[in-house]
């Protein structure tokens, strides 16, 4: 772990932020819990962030920044993330400054790459409207050619940080015929437009992130210089699509912050807890429904970290990954959330009980994630669009293409490889068919069968049997794909999307073989045991109609042990568990629960 | 270079010509329509193609014309006209 350079950020930020259970810490759940409370943005919070200099690490090194791999981004936006999502969305908006990474001029990024670090600027995205919905080609607002510039008119509503952010992202119709190349992006800086052309609308009244400034804003013949428009008249749909690529699956790190704090909470609430003679998290079904918590943040782990990385080695297959990625984690772990919410019991859905009712908000903040920045919907369709041609793609996969896929591979899914610098220009709107994860399967299989492993062999004979199982799955559903009636558009059958979800489902569990395939040796002990990971693929396969050998009990038990002693060490629930803030009152761990004391993972 | 193949190789259709039905004969099945109401002079979001449908569409006319093709052709020539036109300039399809 000390190895993974990556992950150094994310536990100095913890430890100069503290423990959040303690109130007398920055973000702490006390404090946070009153600034939602108070419905009021968290100023002081997002100041300290940027004179943390945090905001570095969102312009890439070669426009003067920090920022350099994905899997860094990700892992400080979940320590961010765990403490409260008010404060790690309102920071994180500033991702949206990758669309001008992407398709800026030299002198549109030196000026916004200066903005931001000195200045601290920050930015919204204005793409959707009132009347619109997710429809971008329909939106209703335009920009009128004019000398030097363009005028802006109508509205974008409902907008995170529309009000308190220098810079909007504003996508508007610039053909009157409308069309896929009606529209165009532009960055407005709002300090060089005339005040009385633009007007910010009252803010939203949300269910959670209610200290958000959820808006919107207006223009009326709002003029804006050409030096403001972002990429080509005309490519503002393409360049939405591919930024979405982009934020979607960063978006996930919001949801890895929350499910976290709702394990941790709850699993401290289970250890302290006696009822009926018994402390809850020796009984059973409390014991076992924490433990699937933790498989469940493991195998959304294995997806996400993969995706941060694959970033930086297939950015080409996006259209794919990121659809995936951003349906799958956030529902996994609002399902998670969901389940353990029972051992909680009543204080679930308390406002100011047990860690200032932490559960409760990060339940609510968490919701919107599956939502914004394209539905869960939106990405299972874009899933379905491209699932034909996946299917053919894997049938007629030739050797020397199956040799490129496993190098790829192996750069994506070994933490301890270098990454290749993110080349946002080589983001596709679709992937021609390309998924590595699922592609590389057959060979994977043949690789666990050369292994040798040293104490888990019976672990290595399972992993290969379910390996075996998800690419016959694959097959089936590939099968089903090719022999069923394509449908374009938005009329696709519910039997589609339940199969896009399927799908979701075997690259994730592919995704744990791998992580587990090139990662056992440097992440040792429990990781490398593996018995984690025969149950998260398990935990996947039952959701298919598939018989599988039952798992010995043990395995459970010794996962759970390890959730124990994460906790107990402060570290964070993840196949990479750096160091988190020292708790400040780490409770009493009774004998009956203890960790294992020969489970060192780092 | 992809020699194109039609249904009666004795009869000389011309490349944008095979495309052009190859197109049409693609939008009327995915959008349920018949044939012979696709004009190639009109815009394909007429017939109800959105922007994420005619980017799937490119991928399978790479796939039968086996050539990598940019994303967006049918965003940049949106008629079955354009389209056919300009892959028999810029790729030099034949039959």
């Amino acid at each position: 772990m000390e190895k993974l350079k990556q992950y150094w950020l994310a536990q100095q930020l913890e430890t100069d932020l503290g423990d959040p259970r303690d109130p007398t810490q920055r973000m702490s759940f006390a404090q946070t819990a009153a600034i939602d409370e108070s419905e009021e943005f968290p100023d002081a919070e997002i100041a300290w962030l940027y004179d943390y200099n945090l905001q570095d690490y969102y312009v890439p090194t070669s426009s003067g920044g920090k920022f350099t791999s994905f899997e860094e981004f990700v892992s400080f936006v979940r320590v961010m993330s765990r403490r409260d999502l008010n404060i790690a969305i309102a920071f994180t908006t500033m991702f949206w400054s990758f669309l001008t990474w992407m398709a800026g001029t030299d002198e549109q990024k030196e000026t916004l790459s200066r903005q931001m670090r000195d200045e601290h600027l920050t930015m919204c995205l204005a793409y959707s409207e009132k009347e619109h919905g997710s429809d971008l080609v329909g939106g209703g607002v335009t920009a009128t050619k004019v000398d030097g510039g363009y005028l802006l008119n109508g509205e974008k509503w409902p907008i995170n940080r529309a009000t308190i952010s220098g810079l909007t992202y504003v996508l508007a119709r610039t053909n009157p015929e409308g069309g896929n190349r009606g529209l165009s992006l532009f960055m407005v800086d709002k300090s060089q437009l005339d005040p009385k052309s633009y007007y910010n609308l009252p803010k939203i009244k949300t269910h959670g992130i209610r200290a958000a400034d959820m808006s919107g804003i207006g223009f009326s013949d709002c003029f804006i210089p050409d030096s403001m428009l972002l990429g080509p008249e005309g490519h503002g749909l393409e360049l939405a699509l591919e930024g979405f690529q982009i934020t979607r699956a960063l978006c996930a790190a919001f949801s890895q912050g929350a499910a976290d704090t709702c394990l941790r909470t709850t699993l401290n609430f289970a250890l302290n807890r006696q009822v009926y003679g018994k402390t809850v998290v020796d009984m059973p079904h409390a014991r076992r429904t924490l433990t699937h918590a933790f498989l469940d943040i493991l195998t959304c782990d294995c997806v996400n970290i993969a995706a941060a990385r694959g970033f930086h080695v297939v950015p080409e297959q996006f259209s794919v990954w990121s659809a995936v990625d951003k349906y799958f984690v956030p529902v996994t772990l609002e399902q998670m959330m969901s389940d353990i919410s029972v051992v909680l019991g009543a204080r679930f859905y308390m406002r100011d009980e047990h860690d200032h009712g932490v559960f409760q908000k990060m339940l609510r903040d968490s919701s919107i994630i599956s939502v914004f920045d394209g539905s869960s919907v939106v990405n299972l369709h874009a899933l379905i669009l491209q699932r034909r041609q996946l299917a053919k793609t894997r049938k007629r996969l030739k050797p020397e293409k199956m040799a490129a896929i496993q190098q790829r591979l192996a750069n994506s899914f070994s933490l301890d490889s270098a990454l290749p610098e993110f080349a946002p220009q080589k983001l596709e709107l679709f992937s021609r068919g390309a998924d590595d994860i699922p592609q590389g399967l057959p060979l994977l299989i043949e690789e666990l069968k050369a292994m040798h492993v040293d104490g888990a062999q019976s672990v290595i004979i399972e992993v290969i049997d379910l390996a075996e199982i998800i690419l016959a799955q694959l097959n089936v559903q590939d099968e089903v794909i090719a022999h069923s009636a394509f449908e374009h558009g938005h009329g696709q059958s519910y039997e589609s999307f339940e199969l896009a979800k399927q799908y979701c489902r075997l690259h994730a569990a592919a995704a744990c073989i791998y992580m587990w395939r090139y990662n056992r040796q440097s992440l040792g002990g429990f990781f490398s045991q593996g018995e984690w990971l025969v149950l998260c693929i398990h935990r996947l396969l039952s959701h298919f109609d598939v018989s599988l050998k039952t798992v010995p009990l043990e395995y459970y038990e010794n996962v759970f042990q390890e959730l124990l002693r994460l906790d107990h060490e402060d570290k964070m629930f993840s196949i990479v568990p750096f160091q988190l803030a020292r708790s400040t009152s780490t409770p009493e761990i009774t004998e009956n629960h203890a960790t294992a004391s020969n489970l060192q993972l780092i | 270079m992809q020699q194109l193949q039609t249904s009666n190789s004795s009869s000389a259709v011309s490349p944008a010509m095979a495309i052009r039905q190859w197109l049409i004969s693609q939008l009327a099945e995915v959008l349920s329509l018949d044939p012979s109401t696709i004009e190639a002079q009109q815009p394909l979001t007429r017939y109800g193609l959105d922007s994420i449908d005619a980017v799937t569409l490119v991928g399978d006319l790479e796939d039968w014309l086996d050539l990598e093709l940019p994303s967006t052709l049918l965003w940049d020539y949106p008629t079955v006209e354009k389209a056919a036109n300009y892959l028999v300039e810029e790729f030099d399809v034949s039959v």
